[in-house]
């Protein structure tokens, strides 16, 4: 509405102005038609995201909209439940829908940013979506992972830790947890003593002050990013206290009770051990909302055979036990091996490691859960190495991390140390490092740490059994009477059950049936021995052979003895393998 | 935390916890009300009966839902105590449990009659009333109603677990070989078939009973012993994947044995245990939890860890520190029930009071309130005690050889259902059994129920044995009150005062392995001043662990109060109450002046 003159005036300029600038815009604004694929992505885009950057629990949910509407053919979105504080918890379920059951395909789960902190995660999974959709039809390999198997896509299983760690002042560490109000001092009163930004700059930095008795000193060479200790007899400059924040409630402590307060990556129902033995634990196991959806989501889709946890940091590709004398069954573990070593070549600078033995111990961790409660197949991602800064894997040294900060991002990634006055401490400094480094990439490594993750999670998805029912020979024996061999072909590494689900009858056996209007099975039994024709016979119920599993880049062949004629089915019902028929016929 | 500010010194460290108690010392409870008891109920009757005491005393029993079971039933919680529910979450607490294996129906009916009797008394025994307003009681009288309905169906059935489809023998198919009731007597019992290939012989004492063939005696099996049904699966294996379940008394998770078939697919994974958990988690208030069941720590206490599991590491036994009051709650259990020697205990992987204590920390009872075995103990020691002079015999009498040993316990079992509730053994009658054509069958054996419950005719002697034990359980919880303050004046306006807390109740404020887990926190004492006014000391003090039967603490500050005559404190811990109280300023310089000075507002100690 124009009220006055003036109004009518500036609204005349702004019209003026966009005219000339529409040229401008027209110039600039749309490059279709003008650019030319890079090797790695599709150049056609039906949806345009910016992977150098991350996004809230809204901005991924958005980018899993848009996908989902662009490629509904490709996609499904739903929420399995909800966090804490009522966030979704989103999955986005891409496969080729149209090709096979999606229910019954090998399922590989891939969640992200259980630790609220650990954003990248999020936009790994989230990528994984987009680049599969994008490339679906346009690379064999795809194509084949999509019509062949299902992904469960979850980028943010904490989301109410990634928004509190995006939207709040945080440091690199802080907002691990969920946020279910949890009373870590054990003063009756839960969350009352978080962090403060006492300066209100949006991050949690340190603080420190100038003493005569401190044992510290500004770095001589990168004053403005480190701080050193004094030689034991050097005078130092100042004393550390801390990161920012005051004595909210009064007892004489500062930051010790924080909003959460534990790890949902220590509340898996398998080998979990209470708080006093793992901190973190929480009252039992899959106590948290968040964790129990995705227990039951993972418990109501038995086909899932692969699993993937993103985490940082440190460069590492983590299989299970979380403790010493964990389950981890020999054969599996080969599995796992062959895989992770792939991954280190995928991975510049990550490194194959089993957690218990080479990282450090966790009770009730997912991918114990995954493996030794459901023998699926299982890996954590720490992603984001620090040996990337300097390409030359010394990336982990204080001077190399400075000259980093100070030349490759001048400066971004530092606030400088700046006079505060303090409630308890005085006049104070407070600076330091953002939370933004350390822990995820730089914006131009972002992308690249994406793509490498994602790349190895598919071949990791194309692992997983791929079975086919290869042959079905049919053997006269006397007239009506015959010999049915069928040989089912598992084309690919992991084998339908793993031997930790074989030996606890976690899934149900395999099942190869046969089945006709004008067909009766007299016998049937497991082929020992194809060549030798040594067969073991099942006991009873001949019309079904139950198979504890069929082994990676192996064939189990069973024999059926039949009498009739005409037409039979055979179906290979194998929960985490798929479910296959073959047509037969009796002459 | 800066270290110690505070020096403490624990008083009458000589106190020993363990000091007998003489029965009901502190509130003098002596009353068991009317029992009422004579018949298990149904779910819709014990329900019925909860909604009467609710109606009947609505300002003391609070009635709410945990969680509805699969089968569309209410799992009830009722919670005694008079006042607001703030004020009943904050006071010394106690948990019974029963039902929680779903063939359970005597323990419900203990708890019922105990908590109708309490509610029944109190209005002529102002210990209970006071026990009511100073004491929270939380019951869960049957967790698994589905189960315990079976107890009341046709066929009747028994059986731990919920009503949930598990494909026990693992060959993909789900619930498909259940028993059935072949002979139509309305009752699920066993089955013999005369086979080659079975494992059992007939007891050559008694041939009701099978016992195992034992290859090495040159025995080879002539029967096989099922349950009542067909193979309806033709597997041949009869009613070995029936209808459900879990039993929510393996689901906990302390020694959760995660592949069992009956464990839930993981620690607390049923509506039910989930509901359960997270009142216990909302309730730090209880102190003392007792749960019925088929684990059992108070017929023989468990044995005690050998050392401190370190850290890191879990505690799997009973902490040292700790087991002496799990021996003393035994010692008072069996004399109550009046048993005189310690019976063997039992303890199953994933029990809900196992939970209790090893994860939350409390004091965590569990009892097999009836068995065959404890009913013929029973009745042995009551037996000696009325002919003192035969119990001295020694039992040469009875020394028989090895082979007459076997299926002796079994023997005497029926022999006591013979003489006490004959129709608990149903006779061997033959049935022609199609799985098995042309050749022997016979149906019969212990009826549903028999071996784990009482007959109801026994039940009402049961209910005021076990009665008379929870009200004495209730009257041990710890209980903080104060004994007195001690205010000098330094000169000026700084003076210092001492607190002097005790625990009046028998067991201690925390328990090792409470402090151990830290889900039990540490009593404080929290002073009403300004931060500054604190020379010495802290505003939050932290109290170390009560001992029980008069145990007491110190705690002291220096304080700046220039402007003030009085100081408030509040003494709050999570098991034993919270007490709030003043100190008088000006009536300084006398020591030891007893707790006239402290006016405690709510909770108050009982005396």
């Amino acid at each position: 509405m124009i009220r006055d003159r003036n109004q009518v005036c500036t609204m005349a300029l702004l019209l003026v102005s966009a005219a000339l600038m529409g040229d401008v815009a027209a110039r600039t604004a749309d490059v279709q038609g003008h650019t030319f694929p890079a090797l790695g992505a599709s150049d056609e885009r039906k949806v345009e995201i910016a992977w150098n950057r991350f996004h809230d629990h809204e901005g991924l949910r958005t980018i899993l909209t848009r996908l989902n509407m662009a490629f509904p053919e490709l996609t499904k979105l739903y929420s399995i439940g909800v966090s804490s504080e009522g966030r979704d918890i989103w999955c986005l379920e891409v496969t080729a829908r149209n090709v096979g059951n999606p229910d019954r395909k090998p399922g590989m789960y891939i969640d992200g940013n259980i630790h609220g902190n650990e954003v990248q995660g999020g936009e790994v999974v989230a990528y994984t979506a987009w680049y599969l959709c994008h490339q679906y039809g346009r690379l064999d390999k795809v194509t084949e992972l999509l019509d062949e198997r299902v992904f469960y896509l979850l980028p943010m299983i904490n989301p109410d830790g990634r928004d509190y760690w995006l939207h709040g002042a945080h440091r690199m560490s802080s907002s691990r947890s969920g946020l279910e109000p949890t009373d870590n001092d054990r003063d009756g009163q839960a969350d009352e003593d978080d962090y403060d930004d006492l300066n209100g700059d949006g991050y949690i930095t340190q603080m420190r002050k100038k003493d005569p008795q401190g044992r510290y000193k500004p770095d001589p060479d990168y004053p403005e990013y480190r701080m050193v200790r004094a030689r034991p007899d050097e005078p130092g400059q100042y004393i550390r206290l801390g990161w920012e924040g005051i004595d909210n409630d009064g007892d004489g402590r500062i930051n010790e009770d924080g909003r959460g307060g534990y790890d949902l990556n220590r509340n898996w129902g398998f080998d979990w051990q209470p708080n006093y033995v793992q901190y973190g634990a929480k009252d039992y196991p899959f106590s948290q909302p968040e964790t129990r959806a995705v227990a039951d989501f993972m418990l109501a889709h038995p086909n899932i055979i692969g699993a993937q946890a993103y985490h940082n940091s440190g460069g590492m590709i983590l299989r299970g036990p979380g403790r010493a004398g964990g389950d981890m069954q020999r054969a599996d573990e080969r599995v796992l091996e062959q895989i992770a070593e792939r991954g280190e070549k995928i991975l510049p600078y990550y490194r194959s490691m089993v957690i218990e033995a080479e990282l450090y111990t966790v009770w009730g961790g997912s991918v114990d859960w995954f493996y030794g409660g459901h023998g699926i197949f299982a890996f954590s991602n720490e992603l984001w190495t620090r040996e990337n800064l300097s390409k030359r894997g010394d990336g982990r040294s204080e001077n190399e991390q400075a000259e980093f900060l100070q030349h490759v991002l001048l400066g971004d990634g530092v606030v400088t140390w700046q006079p505060y006055e303090h409630p308890t401490y005085g006049s104070i400094e407070i600076g330091g490092t953002k939370k933004e480094w350390g822990r995820v990439p730089p914006s131009f490594l972002l992308e690249e740490e994406l793509h490498r993750n994602m790349a190895f999670t598919l071949y990791h998805a194309d692992m997983l059994p791929l079975l086919r029912i290869a042959d079905i020979q049919v053997e006269p024996l006397a007239a009506g009477l015959f010999k049915v061999w069928v040989t089912v072909e598992n084309q690919r590494l992991v084998p339908t059950r793993a031997r930790q689900d074989v030996i606890h009858h976690i899934s149900p056996p395999d099942v190869v049936s046969i089945e006709g209007d004008d067909v009766e099975v007299l016998s049937a039994g497991r082929v020992v021995d194809r060549y030798f024709k040594e067969v073991e016979a099942v006991k009873r119920r001949p019309q079904r052979v139950e198979l504890e599993s069929i082994g990676g880049m192996a064939a189990a062949r069973v024999q059926f003895v039949v009498q009739g004629s005409g037409p039979f089915v055979v179906t290979v019902d194998s929960a985490k393998g798929g479910l296959l028929r073959k047509d037969g016929a009796l002459p | 935390m800066r270290g110690v500010r505070v020096a403490w010194k624990v008083t009458r460290s000589t106190y020993s916890r363990w000091r007998p108690i003489p029965a009901l010392l502190f509130l003098g409870l002596s009353v068991v009300g009317p029992v009422r008891a004579g018949t298990y109920d149904s779910h819709e009757a014990l329900a019925k009966r909860l909604a009467a005491l609710g109606k009947k005393a609505s300002d003391a029993v609070h009635l709410r839902s945990l969680a509805e079971s699969p089968g569309g039933r209410q799992i009830w919680l009722a919670e005694l105590g008079t006042g607001t529910e703030a004020e009943r979450k904050t006071r010394p607490a106690m948990l019974v449990v029963a039902g929680i294996e779903g063939n359970d129906l005597v323990g419900s009916a203990l708890i019922l009659s105990w908590i109708e009797g309490l509610i029944e008394t109190r209005r002529d025994d102002p210990n209970v009333a006071q026990l009511l307003a100073t004491t929270t009681i939380y019951a869960v009288p049957r967790l698994n109603p589905d189960a315990a309905e079976l107890y009341f169906d046709k066929p009747k059935r028994e059986t731990l677990v919920n009503g949930k489809p598990v494909d026990e023998d693992h060959d993909a198919l789900v619930d498909e070989d259940g028993p059935e009731d072949l002979n139509g007597d309305g009752l699920i019992t066993s089955m013999r078939v005369e086979d080659e290939e079975g494992q059992y012989i007939l007891d050559p004492q008694e041939n009701r009973l099978l016992i195992e063939a034992d290859p090495a005696k040159g025995e080879s099996g002539r029967w096989r012993y099922l349950t009542e049904g067909m193979d309806n699966d033709h597997d041949e294996l009869w009613n070995e994947d029936g209808p459900g379940g879990v039993n929510f008394n393996r689901n906990f998770p302390f020694d959760h044995d995660f592949y069992a078939v009956d464990s839930g697919v993981h620690p607390v994974s049923e509506a039910e245990t989930r509901a359960l958990a997270d009142f216990i988690v909302a309730h730090p208030n209880i102190g003392l939890a007792l749960t019925y069941g088929t684990a059992d720590n108070l017929l023989e206490t468990p044995e005690e860890a050998k050392k401190d599991p370190g850290r890191g590491e879990p505690l799997t036994a009973i902490d040292e520190e700790d087991v002496s009051c799990y021996e003393a709650l035994g010692e008072l259990y069996r004399e109550t029930l009046g048993l005189e020697k310690q019976q063997d205990g039992a303890s199953e992987p994933g029990t809900f009071s196992d939970w209790m204590y090893f994860h939350r920390g409390r004091l965590s009872l569990a009892a097999r309130p009836w068995s065959p075995k404890l009913a013929m103990a029973l009745a042995e020691d009551e037996d000696k005690s009325e002919s003192e002079e035969t119990s001295d015999e020694p039992e040469a009498k009875d020394k028989r050889n090895d082979e007459d040993e076997r299926g002796k316990e079994e023997r005497e079992q029926l022999t006591w259902f013979d003489e006490q509730v004959p129709e608990a053994f149903q006779p061997w009658q033959a049935f022609e059994h199609p799985d098995f054509p042309g050749q022997r069958v016979e149906i019969g054996g212990y009826v549903p129920f028999a071996l784990t419950n009482p007959p109801e005719s026994l039940l009402e002697g049961q209910a005021e044995v076990h009665g008379r034990f929870l009200t004495e359980l209730v009257d041990r919880l710890p209980r903080i009150g104060p004994r007195r303050v001690k205010c000098a004046h330094l000169g000026e306006s700084i003076f210092e005062i001492e607190i002097h807390i005790e625990n009046t109740g028998f067991l201690p404020t925390v328990l090792a392995h409470g402090e151990r887990t830290r889900e039990v926190h540490a009593t404080r004492v929290v002073l009403n001043v300004r931060p500054e006014q604190i020379l010495s000391g802290t505003r939050i003090t932290y109290l170390p662990v009560i001992e029980g039967s008069g145990g007491a603490v110190e705690a002291r500050w220096t304080i700046h109060a220039p402007d003030q005559s009085e100081i408030h404190f509040q003494v709050v811990s999570m098991l034993a109450g919270t007490v709030e109280g003043m100190i008088d300023l000006r009536d300084t310089g006398n020591y030891a002046r007893q707790a006239s000075s402290v006016r405690a507002t709510r909770d108050d100690d009982p005396r």
